[in-house]
Order: structure tokens, then sequence, then C-alpha cells
């Protein structure tokens, strides 16, 4: 085994050929045209090939003290073997350290009869106004050497490429601020809102209490009662909602937990369903149940999910019929049978736009009413209650139909689904 | 005789809350929930004073409290939970009378609502004089209406109380205290942000100029003046 070092010497620009301006040119526009980096890197990597012959390709990218590779191609010898090649990864070490281009060859045993035994390397810098960001190794089997023009050819190249991960860079980063921003609004309204929501029933509370309280008046018993009665109500919603702000907390923070248990689910929704009709005498609700299903999990907070989504459905679909079904299904979350709940509602429905952001935190549909109370809690707390026992929530709506709910629950959210088919290989 | 009061309030029970505690001291109770209601009641029924809240749909407390000053000089509260400084001067900077803040007990309530129907009712015209002139600037105190250049100017309650208290002191400095207590009560005597926006709500109604002001000149640090004019 023989290591060899060239550095590569440059005498000035060198001239290019017809061909060579070509592909130069065309790679200057893919990188120019293509938003998705891997598939403007193939692009380009196929180009290259035309006026720069070598067998593979691997970006590196300076990341945390060390270089990770972001983007690695066989396209020519060596495919059969991808493990054993050379891949560069010291070269590229030295060519960021030292910041300038490097060349070495290879000779690993029997290079005489294995071309895969004889390596040159090319590695160049990727540099940037604040230093070098990686290096692109361009790898070449059995020879021949690179040449000086295909050096500078190759720099050329990587300067393209370096275009391109700055690009991506730099749009990566504008998401991430949108996404912020998006996100700062978000809490922005949230803190509106919660005090809002926490101000609403304490003013009635203490209102109503002072009125009690005054030392001019005698209230009849009648009154009395009436007023308790607002001041117990407001109670109880003010506990829902700070209720709800602890569980969004936990849930943030991964403090909440599921206790599970055998769960007679048709009898679970059955209770709902009396005590929904026992508090909303006029309501319209259904239940259609497969029978008796059983499941573990946790049996406060399923009933939690679906009472949230029943009051859901009479805020903003108010009076219109409720329909909660219950049906076993074979194919259920985490490769187990499970079962599906549904809550249906025939209000107005929310548009597509809307629809995809509802189970976010905070979130809240503009405009729908701005009457209807809420913090944007709600949905969010329902899909991590549900994805805590392994399962699933979906939402259906058709503008003026209505909105489904799709609940689909593991029979034992417990059991993990088993590894094998989800693992993928990349470099396969 | 009974007085009437109008209360307006998207929320059931606010409503209610606010009728029974007036009821039960005597008022004659009329409600709307939002403020077109009210400012169509306030022009039908001519009740002797409006609550008023701000966040309502239709047209909010604040939108309503501009029409209704176009035409009624009617006391208005404002009761809501929009607390910030800014919504406070924005209400009172459009006229109202009062501000008061959700949650608030019954009883300061009930204190708020005698305190601004107290300052309502017209104060007595200062001795011997039915009319009062000050440049263009009249004052008719039988029927305390104001004029200027000929035409009506619609005062508040309120700010026709302020410029009743300088008008009688005319030639003299009212401290800014004394206009506190005397227009709104003892308890206000440290709320300057009140009379700050009366007094520049007068100027603009009255004044040619509201900056260089002729009829309500400050006097730093100590309070207000109506200067007296040589014939």
């Amino acid at each position: 085994m023989a290591d060899e070092f060239h550095f590569p010497k440059f005498n000035g620009p060198v001239a290019l050929n017809t061909q060579e301006q070509e592909v130069l040119f065309a790679i200057n526009q893919a990188t120019a045209e293509e938003p998705d980096i891997e598939k403007a890197l193939d692009r380009v990597s196929h180009l290259v090939r035309k006026v720069l012959v070598f067998d593979n390709i691997v970006v590196y990218v300076h990341q945390d003290n060390s270089i990770e590779p972001v983007y690695a191609r066989i396209i020519g010898r060596g495919k059969a073997s991808p493990a054993e090649l050379a891949w560069g990864e010291a070269l590229a070490n030295d060519v960021v350290t030292q910041g300038v281009s490097r060349l070495i060859q290879e000779r690993l045993e029997n290079w005489e009869d294995n071309r895969l035994n004889l390596r040159y390397i090319l590695g160049a810098p990727l540099k940037s106004p604040d230093g070098v960001n990686g290096a692109v190794i361009f790898g070449r089997f059995g020879g021949p050497d690179f040449t000086q023009s295909q050096i500078q050819l190759a720099e050329f190249i990587v300067v393209q490429v370096n275009q391109l991960l700055i690009r991506q860079r730099l749009v990566q980063r504008v998401a991430a601020l949108e996404a912020e921003r998006q996100l700062r609004t978000l809490q922005e309204n949230f803190i509106a809102t919660v005090s809002h929501e926490l101000k609403s029933p304490l003013g009635f509370i203490k209102g109503y209490t002072t009125t009690l309280l005054r030392r001019d008046t005698q209230w009849d018993e009648e009154t009395q009662r009436e007023f308790l009665t607002i001041i117990d109500e407001e109670t109880e919603r003010l506990q829902g909602l700070i209720d709800n702000l602890l569980d969004s907390s936990r849930l943030q923070s991964g403090a909440l937990k599921i206790n599970y248990e055998l769960v007679h689910l048709d009898e679970l929704l059955r209770n709902i369903v009396n005590r929904t009709v026992g508090l909303h005498k006029n309501l319209d609700i259904r239940l259609f149940s497969d029978g008796p299903c059983e499941i573990y999990g946790d049996p406060t907070r399923i009933t939690q999910v679906v009472e949230n989504l029943i009051s859901n459905a009479l805020k903003y679909a108010g009076g219109s019929p409720v329909f909660l079904t219950m049906k076993k299904i074979a194919d259920g979350p985490l490769d187990q049978s499970g079962v599906e709940v549904t809550v249906q509602d025939h209000g107005p429905g929310i548009s597509e736009e809307f629809a995809a952001r509802v189970f976010d935190r905070f979130y809240r549909v503009p405009s729908l009413n701005n009457r209807i109370q809420g913090t944007g809690l709600g949905l969010f707390i329902c899909r991590e209650l549900i994805q805590a026992h392994g399962g699933q929530i979906t939402l259906e709506s058709l503008p003026g139909q209505g909105t489904t709910f799709r609940i689909a629950l593991p029979v034992d959210g417990r059991r993990k689904r088993s590894d094998g088919d989800d693992s993928k290989n990349t470099d396969s | 005789m009974t007085q009437k009061i109008l209360i307006v309030d998207d929320e059931p029970r606010y409503l209610r809350l606010m009728e029974a505690n007036l009821q039960v001291e005597g008022y004659q109770v009329i409600q709307a929930f939002n403020g077109q209601q009210a400012v169509e009641l306030v022009g039908l029924e001519r009740p002797d004073l409006v609550m008023l809240d701000v966040m309502m749909p239709v047209l909010d407390g604040f939108q309503a409290l501009e029409r209704i000053r176009g035409f009624s000089s009617i006391p208005v509260i404002i009761v809501s939970a929009k607390g910030q400084e800014q919504d406070r001067v924005r209400g009172l900077d459009l006229g109202a009378d009062d501000y008061i803040l959700k949650p608030f007990s019954a009883t300061e309530l009930m204190a708020r609502v005698r305190a601004v129907l107290r300052r309502a009712q017209s104060p007595v015209s200062p001795s011997g004089q039915s009319i009062f002139r000050h440049g263009d600037l009249r004052v008719d105190f039988a029927r305390a209406e104001v004029f200027r250049d000929d035409k009506i100017i619609y005062l508040s309650a309120t700010e026709y109380r302020v410029l009743l208290q300088l008008v009688q002191a005319v030639g003299r400095v009212v401290p800014s205290d004394v206009l506190l207590k005397d227009v709104w009560g003892e308890e206000y005597t440290e709320d300057k942000e009140i009379l700050w926006v009366s007094i520049s709500r007068l100027r603009q109604k009255l004044e040619d100029d509201p900056r260089n002001p002729v009829h309500i000149v400050t006097k730093s640090g100590v309070g207000y003046i109506m200067p007296g004019l040589e014939e």
C-alpha cells in the first residue's frame, strides 16, 4: 500500500473547448433553475461527467466542528461494492482545514489487478466569504490521473455547487425565520385570547359575588340561586380552561402520562352521549356502535378527546345533528387491529386551507365566528392524546356539509410496532 | 323621576348582572346587544345614561360612542375588559364620561353610576347671569347649551361641567385637583389623564386653534384658566 500526494499547481486560466463551455453553461443553468438541492446536484453531476470523468462524487459540509456528507453518488465504476469505495473523508478534512484543492493517489493491495484499488481522489474546497464551508470529492478508480486543466474545471464546478448550497442555506434560514414569526404571532394572539378567556369567567364570578355581597340589598331566594348557579358554571369554565392550559404545557414537555387500563369503549361512548344529552336537551346526538369493544387505553383521556370534539361540534355547528360512530377495523395504526371512532357534525364545515392547521397548537380558524370562544388548544390536545395512545386523528370537511373527525386507536397502544419495514436503506 | 339607563353588552350574563344591580336601586333599565342597537335606542328612548361594552359584534363600543356623540351629549360609561391605557384614553377621547374595567365589583359599579349621573344634572348657573360670552363663545345656562359663532356645540355632560367650572372662575386659575374633585368626585383627584382628555376634547370643539387656545389656557403644573377678556 502506498500513498502519493500531488499538490496541484495552477498556471492561470485554461482555455475551454466548445463542449466544456456548453457543459458549464448547462451547469450554471441547472443550479439556477432547480429549486430542489438534491435534484440540482444530480443534474450537475451528470453534466460534469461529460467533460470530467469520475466514478463517485461526495459533497461534505462543515457542521459543528466536523464534516458531514450531504450528497453522495456513484456514477461510474464501483456500484457493486459501494461500501468498500474510497469516499475521501480524510482528504475532505484536509481540504477544509487548508482551504485549497488537493489530489491524492492511493494504491491498495492488488491494485494492478483490481482497478478499484487504484484511486485518484480530488478534493476542492467550498469557499464562502466567512471561510471554508466544506469540500467536494471526485473519485476516479483505475486512472488516469486528473490533469491540471481537469482540476481547474472541477474547481469551477465546485464554485457552482457552492452557490447551490449557499442558496439552500438561505432558503432554509428564511423558512425557519418565517416559521418562527408565525409561531410568535400565534403566541401573541394566544396570550390575548387566553387573557380574554380567563377574564371573562372571572368577570362574572367577581360581578355576581359582589352583587350577592351588597350590604344595602336583600336578594330573594330565587335570585340568589340564579346568581350562584352562574358563579358555579363560570367557575367550571375557568377550571376547564386552566386544565387545558396545564395539559397543553404537560404535553409540550412530555410530562403527561397515559394510564393504560382495559376500556369498554362502547360503554364509554354511550356514557358520553348520555351526559351530553343531559346537558343539552335539544341536541340531536346519535351513537352508531359495532357492539362491545375492548381496548387498552386511558379512559379519562379518551373521554376528554371525544367530549372535546362533541363540544366543538356544538360550538361551531350549533344545533346540527351530531353522529358518533364506533367500528372495529382490522388494519389499525401501529399495524394492529383497532377501532375507529368518528364524530360528525352537519355544520358549515372548514375550508381545506384552514383544515390543515386546526391541530396546530394555538391555531384558530380565522373569522369563523368571533363570538365563539376558544384558545386554539383543544384540538392540539386531542391530537397529542390520541398520538400518545399510538393512534391517529384526522379530519374531513366539506364546506357547507359538515366536519368529520376520525380517530383510529390500536387495540393496545402499549404494543409498539415491530421493527423491520420502516428502516430505509439510503445507499442501496 | 325614575332615571332610565341603557345597558349595552353582547354577553347576556353581563346584561343580567348590571340589570339586577341597577333595578334594585330603582333605575329603569333598557338593553341593547350591540353598538348598532345602542345608537338607535339612544335616539328613540333618550336614556339618562348609557353603559357601553367595547368588544361587540356589528358595531363596537367605540364606534357606537362616536356615533352617539354626533347627536347627543348623554353621559356614557364604558364598561370593558380592554384595560390598556390606550383603550382608556381612546374611550375618554371619544367622549366617554367614565371608564370601568371588567372585572368590576357591584358596589364600585353603582358608585360610578351615581357619580356620573350626579355630574350630569344641570349645575346651577352662576349668579344673576343667564348668558355668558367669551369671544366667539356663548354659554346659555338656562338651556345648558354652548354656541360658537352661533352654532350649537355638543358637549358631553362632563365636558359641560368642566367648562362651567372655568367660566365661573373666569380670570382665575382652577387647579387640576379642584377640577377633578368638583367635576368627577373625591375619588378622582389623582386621575389626571381623564382631565387631560376632557380639556383636549373641549379645545377641539371650542378653539379655532386648539394648540394656541384662547378660551382654555394651561397654567403649567397648576391647572387651567379661562382668561378674563377686556371688552
